[in-house]
């Protein structure tokens, strides 16, 4: 026991200062890094449903994560935004998807986490490509083409070189709606 | 006495230009490569590595008596993932774009090689005054080289440089001599390697002839 004590007392001190010290850190730092993530949720959200003013957050029943109920500046419903997450090619991805008031046409999809290859994936996260899912059917599955797409069938072109993180994120959305749709029809 | 605070200055010089971690040591290549395609990410990056490497030679030295060879490496990482962590969460709260654009490069600081380089040949057996000069150079020579780089690259490829846009201003340097079309290519993986390799190149013939006139 005296052998180990002798051995270890510095790095077992160490332990506990530096747990401490992280500890403080975190706690200290933990409600602005909170209010961040809100803020970019909220810029997100403003950006995937036109005309929004304030938002209530919900819970649909059958989907886990954060539904947004949208609404204009007299209050009247403006669309709603979700919050999905799903696999991505490196990593998770996470995006915000508005969809109309009726819930049958996406009005827009911001990309706001991921780690997908930068230059090749992390393109997903730019506006110009993200803009291709405006106006298509919620009620319908996305389909990812490697070449523009055709009108009426819900496609949108993957990214050159990045046809994965592509795919991904047509995923992740058309999951989503799959299980928030349903779920919102009895709430409009 | 005087002579005490000449190497501490010569150590804090040394760091930052004739034995520079990124250009002459040649240590922490891969930051240095990811981070510098914007001189905004190179600034925070800097500032971090810059934070850590203080705390790290701080500590390291103050116990430099007491390290057991069987725990010393065990004591540089715990040390060195504990002020990473710390840098990281501080870096999501001030400036959390551009901590969202570094992505997995601030806690990979961790195992950045000047960090541990710096514990091993200096902290763990110099005073802590000394111990401090040499981080501080070290980590402003860093910063210094990965700003140079990311000058080089911000401008030829995206046309202009913007820094600060998390603290509400913004400065903006944008020269139309580079429009309409950037070098897309620097701010990507080659233009990283080639701005490196041409930096590095220009350093070690300016070093060479340094050293042809001191040896004449």
């Amino acid at each position: 026991m005296k052998k180990f004590i002798e051995q270890s007392w510095l790095i077992l001190t160490l332990g506990v200062v530096f747990a401490v010290l992280l500890a403080g850190a975190q706690t200290s730092l933990a409600p602005r890094i909170d209010a961040n993530l809100t803020r970019a949720l909220n810029e997100a959200i403003g950006q995937v449903v036109p005309g929004v003013v304030k938002t209530e957050s919900l819970t649909v029943p059958g989907y886990d994560r954060a539904v947004y109920k949208c609404l204009g500046r007299d209050g009247q419903l403006v669309g709603w935004a979700i919050d999905a997450s799903g696999a991505g090619f490196a990593d998770k991805i996470r995006l915000v998807a508005g969809i109309s008031p009726d819930t049958t046409r996406i009005t827009g999809l911001k990309v706001i986490e991921n780690v997908e290859t930068p230059g090749l994936g992390n393109k997903i996260a730019d506006e110009s490509w993200a803009r291709q899912f405006r106006g298509l059917e919620a009620g319908r599955r996305m389909v990812v083409q490697k070449r523009p797409p055709a009108a009426g069938r819900n496609e949108v072109q993957a990214i050159t070189g990045a046809t994965i993180s592509s795919r991904a994120v047509a995923d992740i959305v058309s999951d989503a709606l799959d299980r928030v749709r349903p779920g919102l029809a009895g709430l409009r | 006495m005087a002579e005490a605070d000449n190497s501490n200055l010569r150590q804090f010089t040394d760091g930052l230009v004739a034995n520079n971690p990124t250009l002459v040591q040649l240590l922490g290549m891969c930051p240095t490569l990811a981070v510098t395609n914007s001189v905004e990410n190179a600034l925070v990056m800097g500032a971090a590595v810059i934070f850590v490497l203080v705390m790290s030679n701080l500590i390291t030295s103050a116990l430099r008596n007491r390290l057991q060879p069987h725990v010393r490496i065990l004591i540089f990482t715990l040390t060195i993932a504990t002020f990473v962590t710390i840098a990281d969460l501080a870096l999501k709260a001030y400036v959390f774009e551009v901590s969202r654009k570094l992505g997995p490069f601030v806690p990979l600081i961790i195992v950045n090689c000047i960090i541990i380089a710096r514990a091993e040949v200096v902290a763990s057996r110099q005073g802590v005054a000394r111990s401090v000069a040499d981080a501080f150079g070290c980590g402003l020579g860093f910063t210094l080289a990965l700003c140079l780089l990311g000058v080089i690259r911000e401008l030829l490829g995206s046309g202009g440089i913007t820094v600060m846009r998390d603290w509400g201003w913004s400065w903006h340097l944008d020269p139309k001599v580079f429009e309409p079309h950037a070098w897309v290519i620097m701010i990507m993986p080659p233009g990283a390697f080639l701005t490196l390799g041409i930096v590095i190149g220009v350093v070690n013939h300016l070093r060479s002839r340094a050293a042809a006139k001191g040896g004449a």
